[in-house]
């Protein structure tokens, strides 16, 4: 008998929660955005000049952003905008069954959360230099007179300068280095291997 | 800002909610996602391997039927994920006997299958399987990425069995420098890895995967999806790419290890020291004709990685076609449908 569709065991579905979660993520960056447009729009009526008032405002911008990534608490949906990765890395981990023990863990556990933190950071000062790579790429289409036509244009180059400085982090021996220590350190925290004698 | 002003972000703000507030209302009612179209009949089985062999669209297909074997990570469906994305079909089109072998989900039970099981066992039953079957000694046989790779270690061992090799973006050498798998798994443990969990999970491999472009992966293809809510077929192609990512089976522990350590972390499959069972996997023993398809922007295999078959196999018949596009598009790209399958249909066809 012909088998026309596949008979696989069923993966998961898409988490529609997961869409909109990346939906208020966008929203939340068009508010800043909105923000930063409006302290523009009121600087520029003062008459001062164009690369002043972007590195200005561009700058609480950056403020805001960062805020979100040291307190995830301050602004989440700012912070899983950016957070993608240790998000990933959280889900993937919970998924198969480590969870942080409420006392705090073990000596594994606190190993673990020790190589987390430096991930955390090597992930956060990529996403700092992205920051400023975008500042140094909207002020150079500002002298250029290049026009952002649209909220998601900005997004996208968000997107790519982002992809960009993640990208160079990512081909670098650290961070093979460090993601490597965090893959052995969670798996040390295993139950199986707590309970090896 | 440089040309936006806050009414302007404003409206597109407003706009977006709209739709993903009306969008979110079609997600919910599209229903099952199907992938896998063209009619197949299932015609050999052995533990959860199923060998499947897609209804011909010709007359009388070629003599030799070509055997594909995909990757152990993620499903085969897709080489037939939609109608008009269909490597399979393009092949069934031109006249090819095609025949894939579904793998299926390894469980706990096949933790301690091997490398030796999927390649003197596995493949090479198949291969004899088909061989008699179609009273030819010798097969096509196409490999897929990883599949490539199992491919080249059964056909440098079994060379009689093997008329034509196709390898498909297909990694050889794993140290090129711009082989981002190689790069993350470098310091893994990976002995530690198997050792707690068995089988390797599937989602440990789908973020390894994801975290090469988490930005674009996991978040703008998302905010870009609101844009294609409204339109039932963009959404259902969308929803049937997504199943396929995130179809990812957990991997049979023993050959999982030394896939990672043999191939990834020591590269041994260039230097000819690949042990499968008790046999060494020696490339130069390919001899027969062989296409090596790969795909010029290819983030998981660069082009180096596979190109370098042509130092190493002993072929005289050697031919490249490659492809303008990446790991992913060269199978489902509606370009890929134009210039793949007819490709490998007529070279395979000609010998």
């Amino acid at each position: 008998m012909a088998d026309q569709t596949q008979t696989v065991d069923s993966p998961k579905p898409l988490d529609t929660q997961f869409i909109i979660d990346q939906a208020r993520g966008y929203l939340a960056f068009g508010e800043q955005i909105a923000a930063m447009g409006q302290q523009l729009q009121g600087s520029a009526a003062t008459g001062a000049d164009w690369g002043t008032m972007l590195r200005e405002n561009f700058a609480q911008f950056k403020t805001a952003i960062l805020q979100s990534a040291d307190d995830p608490n301050v602004n989440p949906e700012l912070a899983r905008l950016w957070n993608q990765t240790l998000d990933l890395w959280q889900q993937t981990a919970t998924s198969l069954g480590f969870v942080a023990p409420a006392d705090g863990g073990g000596d594994a556990w606190q190993a673990y959360r020790g190589v987390q933190n430096q991930y955390f950071d090597m992930l956060r000062n990529a996403a700092k230099g992205a920051l400023d790579l975008m500042e140094k790429q909207l002020s150079e289409r500002a002298a250029t007179g290049q026009m952002i036509g649209s909220l998601r244009e900005l997004y996208n180059l968000w997107v790519d300068c982002n992809e960009k400085t993640y990208g160079q982090m990512l081909r670098g021996s650290a961070y093979a280095e460090l993601s490597g220590r965090l893959f052995n350190s969670l798996l040390a925290c295993s139950p199986k291997r707590e309970n090896t004698p | 800002m440089i040309g936006l002003t806050p009414e302007q972000i404003s409206e597109e703000l407003k706009g977006y909610s709209a739709r993903l507030t009306e969008g979110m209302q079609t997600l919910r009612r599209v229903g099952e996602i199907e992938a896998g179209v063209s009619p197949r009949d299932p015609v050999y089985r052995e533990d959860k391997l199923v060998l499947y062999r897609y209804q011909p669209q010709v007359a009388k297909p070629h003599p030799i039927p070509l055997l594909i074997v995909y990757a152990l990570v993620n499903r085969p469906y897709m080489m037939d994920i939609q109608e008009d994305r269909s490597m399979i079909r393009g092949l069934l089109a031109a006249g090819i006997d095609v025949y894939l072998i579904d793998w299926g989900y390894p469980d706990a039970g096949d933790r301690n299958l091997t490398l030796a099981d999927y390649i003197h066992r596995y493949i090479s039953h198949c291969v004899d399987f088909l061989r008699e079957r179609n009273q030819q000694d010798t097969i096509n046989l196409l490999g897929v990425c990883q599949g490539g790779a199992l491919s080249l270690c059964f056909t440098s061992l079994y060379p009689e069995k093997i008329r034509n090799l196709v390898t498909m973006v297909t990694p050889i050498d794993f140290h090129t420098p711009d082989n981002l798998l190689t790069h993350l798994i470098r310091y893994v443990n990976v002995d530690l890895l198997v050792d707690s969990f068995g089988n390797v999970p599937g989602s440990f491999l789908n973020f390894a995967f994801l975290s090469l472009s988490p930005f674009r992966l996991a978040g703008q293809k998302y905010v870009d999806l609101v844009d294609i809510l409204d339109d039932a077929t963009a959404l259902k192609n969308f929803l049937r790419m997504e199943k396929w990512i995130f179809d990812s089976p957990d991997q049979a522990g023993a050959a999982f290890r030394q896939f990672a350590k043999d191939f990834f972390q020591q590269n041994k499959l260039i230097r000819g020291e690949v042990v499968i069972g008790e046999r060494r996997v020696d490339l130069a023993a390919i001899v027969m004709p062989v296409l090596n398809v790969y795909a010029t922007q290819d983030h998981l295999v660069p082009p180096a990685a596979s190109k370098v078959l042509k130092d190493l196999c002993r072929s005289r018949d050697y031919s490249e076609l490659s492809f303008r596009g990446g790991h992913i598009g060269i199978y489902v790209s509606a370009r890929a449908q134009r210039e793949i399958p007819p490709a490998i249909a007529a070279w395979l066809i000609s010998r």
